[in-house]
């Protein structure tokens, strides 16, 4: 079989792979960014309760193997509680809650970086403590976090590839698929690389320009 | 009744006691202008007003209701105590006029065009008109404290702060921001300023506040206090600053 051949087989089932690959990161995504604002909300707040379930949660999940956190998911949370759930939840859950607990951080010190100024001119304005974060502070602090933010973003959307260990067949699960059939392990992970590669890097592009778009820093300004 | 009733007002920072004890009534239309060496407490005394600090102890009134950063009206009460600072605070996402909108559509729900219409008067009586549609970080700084009198005064309030408003102005912007600070009084606002403008303090207000240590050191009509200090440490302290 050709190279060309190889190719033409293989392409199909790598897009399907990467169709999984994307949905799953998007969704993992979506919740992520929900966990990771809140979390970080609470891990300022001044209440110890809310305080201390931020700080436990990033704890936890900076402080475990992805991996593992899939397995526990998956095989023993399953288990414990006597439930069916299929890969796809599964992996969307782990994956929400890991980079959720990054994306904690990272909101945390984008916040923590917005001049308290702003705060105090909001609420002089007579802005509640809600309307000051949500118009004031968050649209400031995700500014600031940008680029990290984007970096997340790319980090998890190769995570996925994590949750081809408990068979859900996203795009290196499929890599794999292929190989096992035919043996042509060097030209299918290039082929695999390449379109990881390609997402990926239209992600840091479109960010870089996201950046400039929404920059607040005028050259002319103080 | 007073606009503003102050009575035993103390705060502290950890062991440090900024404010040791201030009683003081502002009356509607007044402009009483608070000066004093840095570190000195004026700008605490001046953001106890509307409780951006919580008093430790003593109570402060505006209209007969009660300050308390904790109580829920508090957003209510604020909305009628405009704040102008020294850094101007603009929120720097927002566009000029969206900075002035933007507690009138979310406290009073204002809507959008009327908010707008309010919106480019207040910027056409600073001066600011033209730049509606710009960025705060494109302005220089006594544009942006310009717009930040706007914005202010965008929720129509009834008593205005000043917290050194010219202080991180460069020195040729320092006349157009008291210009309009000058109309304002002229205009009959109650405003509570704590300044080194001395000239501003003299022309301008009707009673001045030497606030040092944590005190009132000593008030009276700018005449009196600028004219005639009673208290030496008021003395001193205006030697320093007129020769300067």
């Amino acid at each position: 079989m050709s190279f060309f051949e190889l190719l033409a087989e293989s392409m199909p089932l790598l897009l399907q792979g990467l169709v999984l690959t994307l949905e799953l990161a998007a969704v993992s995504l979506v919740f992520a960014m929900v966990i990771g604002v809140l979390s970080a909300l609470m891990g300022l707040s001044k209440n110890p309760v809310l305080h201390g379930i931020s700080a436990g949660f990033v704890a936890v999940i900076r402080c475990s193997p992805l991996l593992v956190q899939t397995f526990f998911i998956y095989f023993g949370l399953t288990e414990a509680l006597d439930i069916r759930m299929d890969a796809f939840t599964a992996g969307a859950i782990a994956l929400s809650l890991n980079a959720g607990g990054y994306l904690s951080e990272i909101f945390r010190g984008g916040i923590q970086a917005v001049d308290d100024g702003q705060t105090e001119a909001a609420r002089s304005l007579g802005l509640s403590s809600a309307q000051t974060t949500w118009h004031i502070i968050l649209p400031q602090a995700i500014r600031i976090c940008l680029p990290s933010m984007v970096n997340q973003w790319c980090i998890t959307i190769k995570d996925t590839s994590i949750i081809c260990v408990i068979g859900l067949a996203e795009l290196t699960c499929m890599g794999q698929m292929i190989i096992a059939r035919t043996y042509r392990s060097f030209e299918v992970w290039i082929m695999v690389f390449v379109l990881y590669f390609a997402v990926i890097y239209a992600i840091t592009i479109a960010s870089r320009y996201l950046e400039r778009k929404v920059s607040l820093d005028v050259k002319s300004g103080d | 009744m007073s606009k503003v009733e102050i009575r035993g007002l103390k705060k502290r920072f950890g062991n440090n006691e900024v404010l040791k004890g201030i009683d003081c009534n502002i009356e509607a239309g007044q402009v009483v202008c608070v000066i004093g060496p840095s570190g000195s407490g004026k700008s605490t005394f001046l953001r106890c007003i509307n409780c951006l600090e919580q008093p430790t102890e003593g109570t402060i009134y505006v209209d007969g209701n009660l300050m308390d950063a904790n109580a829920s009206n508090i957003d209510e009460l604020r909305e009628d105590v405009g704040m102008v600072f020294q850094h101007f605070n603009l929120f720097p996402h927002l566009s000029v006029i969206d900075n002035v909108t933007i507690a009138p559509l979310l406290r009073k729900k204002m809507e959008k065009d009327e908010a707008e219409k309010v919106a480019r008067e207040l910027l056409e009586s600073v001066g600011m008109l033209e730049k509606a549609d710009a960025m705060p970080n494109s302005l220089s700084g006594g544009q942006k404290q310009r717009v930040a009198i706007a914005r202010a005064l965008a929720m129509r309030p009834s008593l205005m702060l000043f917290d050194e408003p010219t202080s991180a102005l460069d020195p040729e912007m320092v006349g157009e921001v008291l210009d309009v600070m000058r109309r304002l009084a002229e205009g009959g606002m109650t405003m509570v300023v704590v300044t080194h403008e001395m000239g501003f303090a003299r022309q301008v207000s009707d009673r001045v506040l030497f606030i040092d240590g944590g005190v009132i050191a000593e008030e009276g009509t700018p005449d009196q206090v600028f004219g005639n200090p009673q208290n030496e440490r008021t003395q001193n302290f205006l030697k320093m600053v007129l020769q300067a």
